[in-house]
Protein backbone atom coordinates (compact mmCIF):
# COMPACT_ATOMS: atom_id res chain seq x y z
CA UNK A 1 0.00 0.00 0.00
CA UNK A 2 2.85 2.46 0.69
CA UNK A 3 3.38 2.76 -3.22
CA UNK A 4 0.21 3.71 -3.49
CA UNK A 5 -0.26 6.09 -0.79
CA UNK A 6 3.44 7.31 -2.37
CA UNK A 7 1.58 7.92 -5.59
CA UNK A 8 -1.58 9.50 -4.17
CA UNK A 9 0.65 12.18 -2.73
CA UNK A 10 2.76 12.70 -6.08
CA UNK A 11 0.17 13.14 -7.93
CA UNK A 12 -2.40 15.63 -5.93
CA UNK A 13 -0.54 18.59 -7.35
CA UNK A 14 -1.50 18.07 -10.70
CA UNK A 15 -5.04 16.75 -9.99
CA UNK A 16 -5.46 19.96 -7.97
CA UNK A 17 -4.09 22.10 -10.86
CA UNK A 18 -6.68 20.48 -13.28
CA UNK A 19 -10.06 20.45 -11.08
CA UNK A 20 -9.57 23.81 -10.66
CA UNK A 21 -8.67 24.13 -14.22
CA UNK A 22 -12.20 22.31 -14.93
CA UNK A 23 -14.16 24.56 -12.59
CA UNK A 24 -12.88 27.16 -14.11
CA UNK A 25 -13.96 25.85 -17.88
CA UNK A 26 -17.35 25.36 -16.32
CA UNK A 27 -17.54 28.56 -15.10
CA UNK A 28 -16.98 30.54 -17.87
CA UNK A 29 -18.43 28.63 -20.28
CA UNK A 30 -21.67 28.74 -18.55
CA UNK A 31 -21.56 32.30 -17.66
CA UNK A 32 -21.75 32.62 -21.92
CA UNK A 33 -24.85 30.59 -21.76
CA UNK A 34 -26.44 33.19 -20.07
CA UNK A 35 -25.32 36.00 -23.14
CA UNK A 36 -26.23 33.02 -25.81
CA UNK A 37 -29.66 32.94 -23.96
CA UNK A 38 -30.03 36.50 -24.14
CA UNK A 39 -30.60 36.79 -27.94
CA UNK A 40 -31.55 32.84 -29.05
CA UNK A 41 -33.01 33.91 -32.30
CA UNK A 42 -29.78 35.27 -33.33
CA UNK A 43 -27.15 32.99 -31.98
CA UNK A 44 -29.17 29.97 -33.34
CA UNK A 45 -28.98 31.90 -36.56
CA UNK A 46 -25.19 32.60 -36.85
CA UNK A 47 -24.37 29.48 -36.19
CA UNK A 48 -26.89 28.10 -38.64
CA UNK A 49 -24.82 30.35 -41.13
CA UNK A 50 -21.76 28.67 -40.36
CA UNK A 51 -20.04 26.13 -42.55
CA UNK A 52 -20.35 22.43 -41.72
CA UNK A 53 -16.64 22.08 -41.25
CA UNK A 54 -16.10 24.93 -38.99
CA UNK A 55 -19.01 23.74 -36.53
CA UNK A 56 -17.87 20.53 -36.43
CA UNK A 57 -13.98 21.81 -35.41
CA UNK A 58 -15.88 24.27 -32.70
CA UNK A 59 -17.52 20.76 -31.32
CA UNK A 60 -21.31 22.66 -32.03
CA UNK A 61 -22.15 19.99 -34.18
CA UNK A 62 -26.16 19.64 -34.45
CA UNK A 63 -27.36 20.96 -30.61
CA UNK A 64 -29.90 23.10 -29.93
CA UNK A 65 -27.33 26.01 -27.95
CA UNK A 66 -30.20 27.88 -26.44
CA UNK A 67 -31.17 24.78 -24.61
CA UNK A 68 -28.74 24.41 -21.57
CA UNK A 69 -28.31 20.47 -22.12
CA UNK A 70 -27.68 21.09 -25.62
CA UNK A 71 -25.29 24.13 -24.81
CA UNK A 72 -23.46 21.47 -22.22
CA UNK A 73 -23.58 18.88 -25.08
CA UNK A 74 -20.78 21.60 -26.68
CA UNK A 75 -18.95 22.21 -23.33
CA UNK A 76 -18.97 18.34 -22.82
CA UNK A 77 -16.84 18.12 -26.09
CA UNK A 78 -13.97 19.64 -24.58
CA UNK A 79 -14.76 18.38 -20.74
CA UNK A 80 -14.16 14.59 -22.55
CA UNK A 81 -10.84 16.33 -24.53
CA UNK A 82 -9.33 17.45 -21.35
CA UNK A 83 -9.98 14.77 -18.97
CA UNK A 84 -8.46 12.41 -22.13
CA UNK A 85 -5.24 14.12 -22.26
CA UNK A 86 -5.14 14.37 -17.88
CA UNK A 87 -5.60 10.53 -18.30
CA UNK A 88 -3.33 9.62 -20.51
CA UNK A 89 -0.41 11.40 -19.23
CA UNK A 90 -1.17 10.22 -15.88
CA UNK A 91 -1.03 6.71 -17.41
CA UNK A 92 2.00 6.88 -19.35
CA UNK A 93 3.86 8.82 -15.99
CA UNK A 94 3.12 6.77 -13.48
CA UNK A 95 4.67 3.78 -15.09
CA UNK A 96 7.67 5.56 -16.78
CA UNK A 97 9.10 8.07 -14.49
CA UNK A 98 10.78 5.63 -11.92
CA UNK A 99 12.90 5.30 -15.00
CA UNK A 100 12.77 8.69 -16.15
CA UNK A 101 14.22 9.80 -12.85
CA UNK A 102 16.05 7.28 -12.06
CA UNK A 103 14.62 5.70 -9.47
CA UNK A 104 13.62 2.31 -10.47
CA UNK A 105 16.75 1.26 -8.87
CA UNK A 106 15.48 2.21 -5.63
CA UNK A 107 12.02 1.14 -6.13
CA UNK A 108 12.84 -2.30 -7.86
CA UNK A 109 15.37 -3.39 -5.35
CA UNK A 110 12.85 -3.34 -2.50
CA UNK A 111 11.11 -6.77 -2.21
CA UNK A 112 8.17 -6.19 -4.19
CA UNK A 113 7.52 -7.67 -7.92
CA UNK A 114 7.05 -5.48 -11.32
CA UNK A 115 3.39 -6.70 -10.94
CA UNK A 116 2.49 -5.49 -7.54
CA UNK A 117 4.09 -1.89 -8.21
CA UNK A 118 1.99 -1.70 -11.74
CA UNK A 119 -1.51 -2.55 -9.50
CA UNK A 120 -0.90 -0.22 -6.76
CA UNK A 121 0.07 2.54 -9.41
CA UNK A 122 -2.86 1.76 -11.10
CA UNK A 123 -4.93 2.04 -8.41
CA UNK A 124 -3.63 5.32 -7.41
CA UNK A 125 -4.39 6.23 -11.34
CA UNK A 126 -8.24 4.89 -10.81
CA UNK A 127 -8.74 6.80 -7.68
CA UNK A 128 -6.99 10.12 -9.18
CA UNK A 129 -9.43 9.36 -12.34
CA UNK A 130 -12.21 9.01 -10.07
CA UNK A 131 -12.05 12.45 -8.02
CA UNK A 132 -11.09 14.37 -11.45
CA UNK A 133 -14.75 12.60 -12.37
CA UNK A 134 -16.23 13.62 -9.60
CA UNK A 135 -15.38 17.28 -9.43
CA UNK A 136 -16.00 17.50 -13.27
CA UNK A 137 -19.31 15.86 -12.17
CA UNK A 138 -20.20 18.44 -9.63
CA UNK A 139 -18.79 20.94 -11.07
CA UNK A 140 -21.70 20.63 -14.06
CA UNK A 141 -24.26 20.26 -12.09
CA UNK A 142 -24.28 23.14 -10.25
CA UNK A 143 -23.22 25.31 -12.80
CA UNK A 144 -25.72 23.61 -15.15
CA UNK A 145 -28.23 24.02 -12.49
CA UNK A 146 -27.94 27.49 -11.67
CA UNK A 147 -29.13 27.99 -15.74
CA UNK A 148 -31.86 25.71 -16.03
CA UNK A 149 -35.43 26.89 -16.74
CA UNK A 150 -36.98 23.23 -15.03
CA UNK A 151 -35.07 21.23 -17.34
CA UNK A 152 -33.81 17.67 -16.32
CA UNK A 153 -30.02 17.81 -16.54
CA UNK A 154 -28.61 15.60 -13.86
CA UNK A 155 -29.53 11.92 -15.93
CA UNK A 156 -27.94 13.44 -19.05
CA UNK A 157 -25.74 15.04 -16.67
CA UNK A 158 -24.72 11.57 -14.72
CA UNK A 159 -24.86 9.53 -18.63
CA UNK A 160 -22.28 11.96 -20.57
CA UNK A 161 -19.80 11.78 -17.37
CA UNK A 162 -19.56 8.34 -16.77
CA UNK A 163 -19.07 7.94 -20.67
CA UNK A 164 -15.87 10.44 -19.98
CA UNK A 165 -15.13 8.32 -16.95
CA UNK A 166 -14.91 5.20 -19.53
CA UNK A 167 -13.09 7.07 -21.96
CA UNK A 168 -10.72 8.57 -19.87
CA UNK A 169 -10.05 4.73 -18.21
CA UNK A 170 -9.45 3.73 -22.16
CA UNK A 171 -6.73 6.35 -22.42
CA UNK A 172 -5.02 5.43 -19.16
CA UNK A 173 -5.07 2.27 -20.01
CA UNK A 174 -2.97 2.96 -23.39
CA UNK A 175 -0.60 5.73 -21.68
CA UNK A 176 0.11 2.92 -19.23
CA UNK A 177 0.59 0.51 -21.90
CA UNK A 178 2.61 3.02 -24.15
CA UNK A 179 4.70 3.29 -20.60
CA UNK A 180 5.63 -0.43 -20.62
CA UNK A 181 6.20 -1.53 -23.75
CA UNK A 182 8.27 1.42 -25.16
CA UNK A 183 11.69 0.98 -25.48
CA UNK A 184 12.12 4.83 -23.93
CA UNK A 185 10.00 5.42 -21.44
CA UNK A 186 10.37 9.11 -22.01
CA UNK A 187 8.50 8.84 -25.00
CA UNK A 188 5.92 7.41 -23.36
CA UNK A 189 3.86 10.34 -22.52
CA UNK A 190 4.36 11.94 -25.67
CA UNK A 191 3.28 9.28 -27.61
CA UNK A 192 0.37 8.34 -25.56
CA UNK A 193 -0.86 12.14 -26.36
CA UNK A 194 0.13 11.34 -30.15
CA UNK A 195 -2.73 8.70 -30.16
CA UNK A 196 -4.95 10.77 -28.55
CA UNK A 197 -4.75 14.02 -30.93
CA UNK A 198 -5.02 11.54 -33.96
CA UNK A 199 -8.02 9.59 -32.14
CA UNK A 200 -9.50 13.21 -31.67
CA UNK A 201 -8.55 14.30 -35.28
CA UNK A 202 -10.29 11.25 -36.25
CA UNK A 203 -13.60 11.67 -34.84
CA UNK A 204 -13.89 15.23 -36.16
CA UNK A 205 -13.22 13.89 -39.88
CA UNK A 206 -15.89 11.32 -39.77
CA UNK A 207 -18.31 14.06 -38.53
CA UNK A 208 -17.38 15.96 -41.66
CA UNK A 209 -17.01 13.00 -43.97
CA UNK A 210 -19.81 10.23 -43.64
CA UNK A 211 -18.77 8.09 -45.56
CA UNK A 212 -16.21 6.77 -43.49
CA UNK A 213 -18.38 6.47 -40.73
CA UNK A 214 -16.86 2.80 -40.03
CA UNK A 215 -13.89 4.41 -38.79
CA UNK A 216 -16.12 5.24 -35.75
CA UNK A 217 -14.71 1.96 -34.04
CA UNK A 218 -11.59 3.14 -34.38
CA UNK A 219 -11.63 6.24 -31.36
CA UNK A 220 -12.96 6.54 -27.88
CA UNK A 221 -14.11 9.75 -28.40
CA UNK A 222 -17.30 8.63 -30.79
CA UNK A 223 -18.00 5.87 -28.53
CA UNK A 224 -19.97 8.47 -25.95
CA UNK A 225 -20.51 11.68 -27.77
CA UNK A 226 -23.30 13.96 -26.53
CA UNK A 227 -25.32 13.83 -29.55
CA UNK A 228 -25.84 10.19 -29.27
CA UNK A 229 -26.08 9.82 -25.68
CA UNK A 230 -28.85 12.88 -25.41
CA UNK A 231 -30.50 12.95 -28.63
CA UNK A 232 -29.73 9.17 -29.81
CA UNK A 233 -29.83 6.10 -29.09
CA UNK A 234 -27.77 6.70 -25.66
CA UNK A 235 -25.12 4.05 -24.52
CA UNK A 236 -24.48 1.55 -27.48
CA UNK A 237 -23.87 -1.85 -26.07
CA UNK A 238 -21.43 -2.34 -28.98
CA UNK A 239 -19.00 0.60 -27.49
CA UNK A 240 -19.10 -0.28 -24.20
CA UNK A 241 -18.19 -3.81 -25.21
CA UNK A 242 -15.46 -2.68 -27.42
CA UNK A 243 -14.55 -0.01 -24.33
CA UNK A 244 -14.49 -3.22 -21.79
CA UNK A 245 -12.27 -5.48 -24.33
CA UNK A 246 -9.84 -2.10 -25.16
CA UNK A 247 -9.21 -1.76 -20.99
CA UNK A 248 -8.64 -5.14 -20.81
CA UNK A 249 -6.39 -5.64 -23.91
CA UNK A 250 -4.20 -2.89 -22.82
CA UNK A 251 -3.95 -2.99 -19.41
CA UNK A 252 -2.68 -6.47 -19.66
CA UNK A 253 -0.13 -5.53 -22.26
CA UNK A 254 0.89 -3.37 -19.60
CA UNK A 255 1.50 -6.01 -17.22
CA UNK A 256 3.20 -8.64 -19.39
CA UNK A 257 5.34 -5.93 -20.97
CA UNK A 258 6.66 -4.44 -17.96
CA UNK A 259 7.44 -7.96 -16.35
CA UNK A 260 9.15 -9.21 -19.17
CA UNK A 261 11.86 -6.09 -20.15
CA UNK A 262 14.28 -4.87 -19.52
CA UNK A 263 13.85 -1.61 -16.81
CA UNK A 264 15.90 1.17 -18.60
CA UNK A 265 18.57 2.08 -16.38
CA UNK B 1 27.80 -22.05 1.36
CA UNK B 2 27.02 -19.64 -1.96
CA UNK B 3 25.11 -16.41 -1.36
CA UNK B 4 25.81 -15.77 -4.90
CA UNK B 5 25.98 -17.98 -7.31
CA UNK B 6 26.11 -16.64 -10.88
CA UNK B 7 26.77 -19.36 -13.75
CA UNK B 8 27.33 -18.59 -17.28
CA UNK B 9 25.42 -15.11 -16.84
CA UNK B 10 25.31 -13.38 -20.80
CA UNK B 11 23.93 -10.58 -21.37
CA UNK B 12 23.54 -8.24 -24.65
CA UNK B 13 21.74 -5.20 -25.28
CA UNK B 14 20.54 -5.92 -28.81
CA UNK B 15 23.67 -6.12 -30.89
CA UNK B 16 25.94 -4.93 -27.85
CA UNK B 17 27.67 -6.46 -25.37
CA UNK B 18 27.39 -6.42 -21.91
CA UNK B 19 28.69 -9.43 -20.69
CA UNK B 20 29.51 -12.53 -21.80
CA UNK B 21 29.81 -16.13 -20.06
CA UNK B 22 30.31 -14.72 -16.62
CA UNK B 23 30.64 -17.29 -13.15
CA UNK B 24 31.80 -16.45 -10.14
CA UNK B 25 30.59 -16.79 -6.81
CA UNK B 26 30.59 -15.66 -3.72
CA UNK B 27 30.38 -17.50 -0.22
CA UNK B 28 28.56 -16.67 2.96
CA UNK B 29 30.39 -13.71 5.15
CA UNK B 30 32.94 -12.94 2.62
CA UNK B 31 33.71 -9.67 1.07
CA UNK B 32 34.15 -9.85 -2.44
CA UNK B 33 35.52 -7.61 -4.76
CA UNK B 34 34.24 -7.00 -8.04
CA UNK B 35 36.55 -5.02 -10.22
CA UNK B 36 37.43 -3.72 -13.99
CA UNK B 37 37.31 -0.04 -16.18
CA UNK B 38 34.61 1.45 -16.48
CA UNK B 39 32.41 0.02 -19.58
CA UNK B 40 33.41 -3.19 -18.28
CA UNK B 41 30.35 -4.77 -17.68
CA UNK B 42 30.37 -4.43 -13.51
CA UNK B 43 26.98 -3.10 -13.72
CA UNK B 44 25.48 -4.88 -16.13
CA UNK B 45 26.42 -8.22 -13.82
CA UNK B 46 25.18 -6.61 -10.86
CA UNK B 47 21.58 -5.42 -12.83
CA UNK B 48 21.35 -8.62 -14.06
CA UNK B 49 21.62 -10.69 -11.25
CA UNK B 50 19.15 -8.23 -9.39
CA UNK B 51 16.77 -8.83 -11.56
CA UNK B 52 16.43 -4.79 -13.01
CA UNK B 53 17.62 -6.28 -16.78
CA UNK B 54 16.95 -9.98 -18.03
CA UNK B 55 20.19 -12.22 -18.68
CA UNK B 56 20.39 -13.43 -22.62
CA UNK B 57 21.50 -16.76 -21.05
CA UNK B 58 22.78 -18.31 -18.08
CA UNK B 59 21.59 -17.33 -14.54
CA UNK B 60 22.36 -16.19 -11.09
CA UNK B 61 21.21 -17.48 -7.65
CA UNK B 62 21.01 -15.69 -4.18
CA UNK B 63 20.93 -17.94 -1.22
CA UNK B 64 20.56 -20.69 -3.37
CA UNK B 65 17.23 -19.39 -4.95
CA UNK B 66 16.81 -18.00 -8.58
CA UNK B 67 17.83 -14.53 -8.65
CA UNK B 68 14.54 -13.59 -10.90
CA UNK B 69 11.72 -15.81 -10.14
CA UNK B 70 12.29 -15.55 -6.44
CA UNK B 71 13.50 -11.85 -6.90
CA UNK B 72 10.71 -10.48 -4.66
CA UNK B 73 11.49 -12.82 -1.75
CA UNK B 74 15.48 -12.60 -1.34
CA UNK B 75 15.51 -8.94 -2.00
CA UNK B 76 14.16 -8.57 1.70
CA UNK B 77 18.01 -9.22 2.37
CA UNK B 78 19.73 -7.61 0.16
CA UNK B 79 20.79 -4.01 0.74
CA UNK B 80 22.30 -2.06 -2.56
CA UNK B 81 23.82 1.27 -3.12
CA UNK B 82 24.15 2.36 -6.85
CA UNK B 83 26.73 4.03 -8.65
CA UNK B 84 24.50 7.03 -8.87
CA UNK B 85 21.97 8.00 -6.35
CA UNK B 86 18.58 9.11 -7.90
CA UNK B 87 15.62 9.75 -5.56
CA UNK B 88 12.34 11.43 -5.17
CA UNK B 89 13.11 15.07 -5.26
CA UNK B 90 10.69 16.55 -3.40
CA UNK B 91 11.35 13.98 -0.24
CA UNK B 92 12.71 15.31 2.82
CA UNK B 93 16.12 12.73 3.70
CA UNK B 94 13.45 11.46 6.88
CA UNK B 95 10.22 10.98 4.53
CA UNK B 96 12.57 8.81 2.25
CA UNK B 97 14.12 6.47 4.53
CA UNK B 98 10.50 5.76 6.01
CA UNK B 99 9.49 4.89 2.45
CA UNK B 100 12.15 3.05 1.74
CA UNK B 101 11.70 1.23 5.12
CA UNK B 102 8.05 0.66 4.77
CA UNK B 103 8.98 -2.14 2.27
CA UNK B 104 10.08 -4.26 4.86
CA UNK B 105 8.47 -5.97 7.69
CA UNK B 106 10.22 -4.94 10.68
CA UNK B 107 10.71 -1.69 12.38
CA UNK B 108 14.35 -0.05 10.85
CA UNK B 109 13.67 3.54 13.14
CA UNK B 110 16.35 2.64 15.26
CA UNK B 111 18.64 1.84 13.16
CA UNK B 112 17.91 4.87 10.55
CA UNK B 113 19.08 6.62 13.55
CA UNK B 114 21.93 4.72 14.15
CA UNK B 115 23.24 5.05 10.79
CA UNK B 116 22.45 8.56 10.39
CA UNK B 117 24.52 9.57 13.27
CA UNK B 118 27.36 7.37 11.54
CA UNK B 119 27.28 8.71 8.55
CA UNK B 120 26.86 12.34 9.76
CA UNK B 121 23.91 12.95 7.63
CA UNK B 122 20.36 15.64 8.58
CA UNK B 123 17.20 14.01 8.02
CA UNK B 124 15.56 16.51 8.01
CA UNK B 125 17.22 18.13 4.64
CA UNK B 126 15.37 17.42 1.52
CA UNK B 127 16.60 15.74 -0.92
CA UNK B 128 16.98 18.27 -3.81
CA UNK B 129 19.02 20.41 -1.77
CA UNK B 130 21.73 17.57 -0.57
CA UNK B 131 25.36 17.45 -2.42
CA UNK B 132 26.49 14.50 -4.53
CA UNK B 133 28.28 13.10 -1.39
CA UNK B 134 25.41 13.37 0.58
CA UNK B 135 23.08 11.77 -1.43
CA UNK B 136 25.69 8.79 -1.44
CA UNK B 137 24.86 8.96 2.09
CA UNK B 138 21.20 8.55 1.99
CA UNK B 139 22.08 5.83 -0.24
CA UNK B 140 24.18 4.13 2.18
CA UNK B 141 21.28 4.44 5.10
CA UNK B 142 18.74 3.55 2.42
CA UNK B 143 20.92 -0.30 1.63
CA UNK B 144 21.66 -0.68 5.18
CA UNK B 145 18.61 -0.10 7.46
CA UNK B 146 17.05 -3.14 7.12
CA UNK B 147 19.66 -5.21 7.94
CA UNK B 148 20.73 -6.91 5.20
CA UNK B 149 22.65 -10.25 4.86
CA UNK B 150 23.53 -9.26 1.60
CA UNK B 151 25.26 -5.79 0.68
CA UNK B 152 26.10 -5.17 -2.89
CA UNK B 153 27.61 -1.61 -3.71
CA UNK B 154 28.21 -0.51 -7.21
CA UNK B 155 31.16 2.26 -7.22
CA UNK B 156 30.14 2.70 -3.68
CA UNK B 157 32.75 5.29 -2.74
CA UNK B 158 32.42 8.14 -5.51
CA UNK B 159 31.66 11.55 -4.35
CA UNK B 160 32.43 10.38 -0.33
CA UNK B 161 35.12 12.49 1.00
CA UNK B 162 38.51 10.64 2.43
CA UNK B 163 36.89 10.62 6.27
CA UNK B 164 33.63 9.30 5.16
CA UNK B 165 35.27 6.89 3.02
CA UNK B 166 36.86 5.96 5.96
CA UNK B 167 33.50 5.84 8.34
CA UNK B 168 31.57 3.97 5.51
CA UNK B 169 34.64 1.05 5.05
CA UNK B 170 34.57 1.09 8.87
CA UNK B 171 30.37 0.39 8.57
CA UNK B 172 30.88 -2.46 6.21
CA UNK B 173 33.59 -4.35 7.89
CA UNK B 174 31.05 -4.17 11.27
CA UNK B 175 28.29 -5.27 8.77
CA UNK B 176 30.57 -8.14 8.02
CA UNK B 177 31.42 -8.88 11.17
CA UNK B 178 27.86 -9.27 12.22
CA UNK B 179 27.55 -11.88 9.39
CA UNK B 180 26.57 -9.58 6.19
CA UNK B 181 27.93 -11.22 2.97
CA UNK B 182 28.98 -8.12 0.47
CA UNK B 183 29.58 -7.75 -3.00
CA UNK B 184 31.20 -4.78 -4.24
CA UNK B 185 32.20 -3.34 -7.70
CA UNK B 186 34.99 -0.98 -8.17
CA UNK B 187 37.65 0.77 -10.56
CA UNK B 188 39.81 1.66 -7.62
CA UNK B 189 42.06 -1.06 -6.78
CA UNK B 190 42.62 0.31 -3.40
CA UNK B 191 39.67 0.51 -2.30
CA UNK B 192 39.07 -3.23 -2.99
CA UNK B 193 42.09 -4.58 -1.65
CA UNK B 194 41.47 -2.93 1.68
CA UNK B 195 38.16 -4.58 2.21
CA UNK B 196 38.06 -7.57 0.57
CA UNK B 197 39.32 -11.26 0.56
CA UNK B 198 38.68 -12.37 -3.02
CA UNK B 199 38.24 -10.73 -6.38
CA UNK B 200 37.20 -11.50 -9.55
CA UNK B 201 38.50 -9.20 -12.60
CA UNK B 202 36.11 -8.04 -15.37
CA UNK B 203 36.99 -6.95 -18.71
CA UNK B 204 35.45 -6.06 -22.07
CA UNK B 205 32.45 -8.12 -20.20
CA UNK B 206 34.38 -11.46 -19.50
CA UNK B 207 35.82 -12.43 -16.30
CA UNK B 208 39.57 -12.62 -16.92
CA UNK B 209 40.83 -13.66 -13.12
CA UNK B 210 39.39 -14.57 -9.87
CA UNK B 211 41.73 -14.50 -7.17
CA UNK B 212 42.50 -14.00 -3.17
CA UNK B 213 43.40 -10.62 -3.14
CA UNK B 214 46.51 -11.89 -1.58
CA UNK B 215 48.18 -13.89 -4.42
CA UNK B 216 46.73 -10.82 -6.70
CA UNK B 217 49.00 -8.38 -4.48
CA UNK B 218 52.44 -10.56 -4.76
CA UNK B 219 51.82 -10.12 -8.49
CA UNK B 220 50.98 -6.73 -8.81
CA UNK B 221 53.44 -4.27 -10.18
CA UNK B 222 54.46 -1.60 -7.80
CA UNK B 223 55.39 2.31 -9.53
CA UNK B 224 58.94 3.42 -7.66
CA UNK B 225 60.38 6.96 -8.04
CA UNK B 226 63.26 8.14 -6.65
CA UNK B 227 65.34 11.41 -6.49
CA UNK B 228 69.04 10.63 -5.65
CA UNK B 229 71.77 13.64 -4.50
CA UNK B 230 73.96 12.93 -7.34
CA UNK B 231 73.76 10.72 -10.72
CA UNK B 232 73.73 7.00 -10.11
CA UNK B 233 75.07 3.74 -11.94
CA UNK B 234 71.68 3.12 -13.82
CA UNK B 235 72.36 -0.51 -13.33
CA UNK B 236 72.17 -0.12 -9.52
CA UNK B 237 68.43 -1.49 -9.35
CA UNK B 238 69.00 -4.76 -11.67
CA UNK B 239 67.25 -6.57 -9.50
CA UNK B 240 64.65 -9.82 -10.32
CA UNK B 241 61.39 -8.18 -10.14
CA UNK B 242 63.20 -4.70 -11.79
CA UNK B 243 61.40 -3.52 -15.36
CA UNK B 244 61.54 -0.88 -17.42
CA UNK B 245 64.15 1.66 -15.53
CA UNK B 246 64.32 5.22 -16.53
CA UNK B 247 67.00 7.58 -15.10
CA UNK B 248 66.10 11.24 -16.18
CA UNK B 249 68.77 12.93 -14.31
CA UNK B 250 68.73 12.17 -10.56
CA UNK B 251 65.55 10.88 -10.79
CA UNK B 252 65.37 7.04 -11.35
CA UNK B 253 61.92 4.92 -11.86
CA UNK B 254 61.05 1.95 -12.71
CA UNK B 255 58.41 -1.11 -12.00
CA UNK B 256 58.67 -3.61 -9.48
CA UNK B 257 57.04 -6.98 -9.03
CA UNK B 258 57.95 -9.15 -6.10
CA UNK B 259 58.66 -9.24 -2.24
CA UNK B 260 58.11 -5.61 -1.09
CA UNK B 261 61.66 -6.20 1.36
CA UNK B 262 64.12 -7.21 -0.82
CA UNK B 263 63.46 -3.96 -3.30
CA UNK B 264 63.16 -1.92 0.31
CA UNK B 265 66.49 -2.94 1.20
CA UNK B 266 68.20 -2.02 -1.71
CA UNK B 267 66.67 1.36 -1.25
CA UNK B 268 67.91 2.09 1.84
CA UNK B 269 71.50 0.97 1.01
CA UNK B 270 71.99 4.24 -1.00
CA UNK B 271 71.27 8.08 0.10
CA UNK B 272 67.89 9.47 -1.79
CA UNK B 273 66.17 12.64 -1.60
CA UNK B 274 62.63 11.45 -2.28
CA UNK B 275 60.50 8.66 -2.95
CA UNK B 276 57.16 8.40 -4.41
CA UNK B 277 55.86 4.27 -4.37
CA UNK B 278 52.62 3.89 -6.08
CA UNK B 279 50.31 1.41 -6.62
CA UNK B 280 49.72 0.32 -10.65
CA UNK B 281 46.36 1.47 -11.83
CA UNK B 282 44.31 -0.72 -12.93
CA UNK B 283 44.83 -0.21 -16.44
CA UNK B 284 48.31 -1.00 -15.68
CA UNK B 285 46.95 -4.28 -13.81
CA UNK B 286 44.73 -4.98 -16.77
CA UNK B 287 47.76 -4.65 -19.15
CA UNK B 288 49.43 -7.77 -17.36
CA UNK B 289 46.30 -9.45 -18.46
CA UNK B 290 46.81 -8.32 -21.98
CA UNK B 291 50.00 -9.73 -22.09
CA UNK B 292 49.06 -12.72 -20.67
CA UNK B 293 45.90 -13.05 -22.99
CA UNK B 294 48.37 -12.73 -25.85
Amino acid sequence: MNIFWREIKAGRKSLLIWSVGIILFMMSGMVKYESYTASPQSINEMIAKMPTVLKTILGLGTFDLTMVTGYYGMLFFYLVLMAAIYAVMLGANIISKEEQDKTAEFLFLKPISRNQVITYKLSACLVNIAIFTLVTFLSSILMVEHYSKGEDIFSPIIKLISGMFIIQLIFLSIGSAMAAVGRHPQKASSLGTGILLLTFFLSIIIDLNSRIENLKYLTPFKYFEAKDVLYGPGFQPVFLILSFGIIVLLLGTTYVFYQKRDLYL
Amino acid sequence: MNVVEINHLTKYYGKKRGIIDVNFNVEEKEIFGFIGPNGAGKSTTLRTILGLIYPTGGSAKIFGKDSIQYGPEIKKQIGYLPSEVFYYDKMRVKDLLKYAASFYQKDCRKRIRELAEIMDLDLDKRIDDLSFGNKKKVGIVQGLLHEPKLIILDEPTGGLDPLMQQKFFELLQEENKRGATILLSSHILGEVQRLCDRVAIIKEGKIVELQRISSLQERAYKKIKIQVPEDLDSNYFQIDGVSNVEVKQNIISFMYKGNVNAIMKKISEIKIVNIWIEEPDLEEIFLHYYERGA
